[in-house]
């Protein structure tokens, strides 16, 4: 392998790839890179055998070849080499050398016979715009569990409804859903992708704009733009049917302010207990909601928010992170919350968008 | 053709032709799903692992297992689901704020009410136990003769029904022709009313004199049914004749039993009785150490000698606590520090006993049936005297009142005279049986 490429184009490439090798393996291989000389182009791949990635590089190629070198290494090495010259890489009896105008590197590499490939997806395709895609997901993909136990709630939850792509995740205490409009959209009944790849498909594809090809079939989804190839496991199970859990009617309906509510809750967390416990007090005769916190080391505090109310007094508890958790999926300036009852879920959405829910189960203490 | 044996083969085939780390991550989790007209399905966890099967190891696999199984013509893989993402598809879930922690069923034996969760090896021995740990050691080599019959008595939580539960699984184990038979009173009570309404008193003497080893718990509430003393009273007579172990279980000495008949009182003494107390720290250490490596939880040696500092007395408070914390450890996935511990521990520690001094003579008055003003009054009659000698030793043992306030508190009485009433009730109390009674009553009064 002998190659030549501008700096900045390996270096980002670099670090999208090096995210997903694989670490704590069995198979000491999958924390290096594969890098693949061919054609016209230089292919980084990597892989953890939950996600796969290869994302290809235009370059100067003199001499094919192929090697594999440890991510970290590579990662290291770039981001500290100046953004606007050439490289050479350069495969000498099985090391690579890095070239640059100032400097010389010789790295080992690992024998890449034992590199796996990525799988191809074929299957169901559809053509999305990066940012809506993008969007959905960091929309919702918060709310997901973190733990193991039950994987299909760990994970996205992506299907289509008439011209929408909706989004949701949940970890049975609070819930997530964005519904993202698109048009002529194939119809997919339901895909849940793992929350931990969830999060590499957000970075990798984070900035990226135009238009992303999504393929999925029942094992495996990909999502591919003109240089980058990313692939990711389905999980197989169902996801629970939340939609049963939104309340219908609703018996409180306040509006108020999002950053007065946001400056409320941050001040109650000075006060929460360890079970981040924050209470909500709801007088429509006095056009307030109050938001109370006590902690017996600190001290207590009552906040009082000027809001639009209609329905019936109401006094619940709940879990503040899960509140402030939801304000970056909301834009607009004031905030919608739907009550119906002390044991059922406050049901919390930006006004005058109903694109977004969010869903917070009360705490019955 | 049994496909597990055929895969097993394989795999032990193919692991001698690869390296480790290769077999472990690709070879891990796959199985032959089913066999169709010489196809072979292999099942693996994903498309990763599929296509790399297919890339690098299609001959290699299909090579050895043609070796082994030769009306094989094709291999196959599909992906199906692992293991440990194996569950029930959970069509709704109902939201709730309990946080579902994965507790396993525990499985008591229908036959003998045993619960093999109680056995010797997660049993501490301590000073606080040995001597009862002994005896049960002596019984379960001689069952029926050496101490019959058995009787155990101490607090609640510490331990009594581990011990006696352990004493049934080990002869079950020991002796597997044996019939044991572990029950609580309020059982063969229930037991005992039933057959009498369903005029079956016989076969109810009959069930139970069949077994060869009888455990009866928390037998303390016996005192007050008369009827059922007489049936245990035959059951128990049955069992000595035979040479057939039985085991009694109490939180009090039988002497101090409520109403209960001597001939019944006399029958326990014939055998042993043994008390179980409270552990000391060391004890409590090691007890929470065996918990965590039941729990298979990690826990830094300084949280662990906290815990078994600060909570004190009986086993169970102390199991709760470790449970509390280890419930928390594995929320938060992280190790806890030592000012969260206390935290933790805040509630649950046992609150220390506050009670006026007032309350205290009021308290013991009333039992010795006194006018409360008497025990302040400078008087020498012989059942007041003892009453406020009483008070003053609750007072200095239970609730650590100093001396001189004692005396002052009590009609301005000098220091001394208090130290040399406690010493009193200290020496009568070695010998004294009934006063040792009253005492432990009175502090029941104080809960």
């Amino acid at each position: 392998m002998k190659i030549e490429c501008s700096v900045e184009k390996i270096k980002n490439a670099i670090s999208q790839v090096e995210r997903i090798t694989g670490k704590n393996l069995t198979l000491p291989v999958l924390s290096s890179i594969l890098l693949i000389a061919s054609g016209k182009s230089l292919k980084l791949r990597s892989t953890n055998l939950s996600l796969g990635i290869e994302v290809e590089v235009f370059a100067k190629i003199e001499e094919e070849g192929t090697l594999a070198i440890s991510g970290s290494v590579l990662n290291a090495i770039f981001s500290n080499v100046s953004q606007n010259e050439n490289v050479h890489l350069e495969d000498k009896d099985g090391n690579l050398l890095i070239k640059t105008k100032k400097s010389q590197i010789k790295l080992k590499s690992q024998p890449h016979d034992d590199f796996p490939t990525i799988p191809i997806v074929t299957g169901t395709t559809f053509e999305i715009e990066a940012k809506k895609l993008i969007d959905g997901i960091k929309s919702v993909y918060y709310s997901s569990s973190v733990s193991d136990i039950k994987p299909e709630i760990s994970s996205v939850f992506m299907y289509t409804n008439e011209d929408n792509l909706v989004f949701v995740s949940t970890d049975s205490f609070r819930l997530a859903e964005k519904k993202v409009k698109v048009k002529g959209i194939e119809e997919i009944p339901g895909i849940l992708i793992p929350f931990k790849n969830v999060a590499e498909i957000l970075k990798v594809f984070g900035e990226f704009q135009g238009l992303i090809k999504v393929c999925f079939n029942k094992n495996q989804i990909s999502f591919s733009s003109d240089n980058i190839y990313l692939t990711s496991r389905i999980i197989d199970g169902i996801f629970p049917d939340y939609r049963q859990i939104i309340p219908k009617n609703t018996s409180t309906d306040v509006v108020v302010l999002k950053q007065d509510l946001l400056n409320a809750l941050k001040l109650s967390n000075i006060f929460s207990d360890k079970f981040n416990q924050v209470n909500l007090r709801i007088a429509p005769k006095d056009k307030t909601l109050e938001l109370s916190s006590a902690n017996n080391d600190v001290g207590e505090n009552k906040t009082f928010l000027d809001a639009v109310i209609n329905g019936e007094n109401i006094e619940l508890s709940f879990n503040y992170k899960y509140f402030l958790d939801c304000f970056q999926s909301i834009t607009t300036d004031s905030v919608s919350i739907k009550l119906s009852g002390t044991g059922s879920p406050m049901v919390i959405s930006p006004v005058s968008d109903v694109s977004f829910t969010y869903l917070i189960m009360p705490m019955n203490r | 053709m049994n496909t597990k044996e055929l895969w097993k083969n394989c795999l032990m085939e193919i692991e001698t032709g690869i390296s480790k780390a290769n077999f472990s991550t690709w070879f891990k989790n796959t199985s032959i799903i089913k066999e169709d007209t010489g196809i072979i399905y292999i099942g693996v966890p994903n498309e990763f692992v599929r296509d790399w099967l297919i890339n690098k190891y299609h001959k290699l696999i299909t090579k050895t297992i043609a070796d082994a199984y030769e009306n094989m013509r094709a291999v196959e893989y599909t992906i199906v689901k692992t293991e440990n993402s194996k569950q029930e598809p959970t069509v709704t879930t109902e939201i709730t704020i309990e946080k579902e922690l994965p507790l396993k069923d525990l499985y008591i034996n229908q036959e003998d009410n045993l619960n093999p969760r109680y056995q010797f090896n997660s049993f501490i021995v301590g000073t606080f136990n040995e001597l009862a740990y002994a005896a049960s050691q002596a019984i379960i080599e001689s069952p029926g003769t050496k101490y019959n019959p058995f009787f155990i008595y101490g607090g609640t939580g510490l331990g009594k029904t581990h011990l006696i539960q352990a004493v049934g699984n080990s002869i079950k184990e020991k002796y597997p022709n044996k019939k044991v038979h572990y029950m609580t009173l309020e059982k063969f009570a229930t037991d005992f009313v039933n057959s009498l309404q369903n005029n079956k008193a016989n076969s109810f003497k009959e069930k139970y004199r069949k077994y060869d080893l009888l455990i009866i718990d928390d037998i303390q509430f016996i005192g007050k049914m008369e009827k059922i003393q007489e049936e245990l009273f035959h059951t128990f007579n049955t069992f000595h004749e035979n040479n057939k172990q039985i085991i009694f279980s109490s939180d009090k000495h039988p002497n101090y039993i409520p109403e209960l008949a001597d001939r019944l009182k006399s029958r326990f003494a014939a055998g042993m009785i043994v008390d179980i107390s409270e552990p000391e720290y060391e004890s409590r250490l090691a007890i929470l150490k065996v918990k965590l490596r039941e729990l298979n939880v990690d826990l830094a040696e300084e949280l662990v000698e906290y815990v078994a500092g600060s909570v004190q007395g009986n086993i169970r408070e102390l199991e709760g606590s470790l449970n509390l914390i280890v419930c928390q450890y594995r929320l938060k996935n992280k190790p806890l520090t030592l000012m969260e511990v206390k935290n933790l521990l805040k509630n649950s520690m046992r609150p220390k006993k506050n009670m006026a001094i007032k309350d205290v003579v009021k308290i013991v008055s009333e039992y010795y049936k006194l006018e409360e003003a008497s025990v302040y009054e400078k008087t020498r009659k012989k059942e007041i005297v003892k009453a406020r000698q009483v008070v003053m030793y609750l007072l200095r043992e239970d609730f650590n009142v100093s001396y001189p306030l004692i005396g002052q508190k009590l009609g301005g009485k000098d220091h001394t005279t208090v130290i040399h009433s406690c010493l009193k009730i200290k020496e009568d109390l070695k010998n004294d049986s009934q006063l040792l009674q009253e005492l432990e009553q009175i502090r029941i009064m104080f809960k």
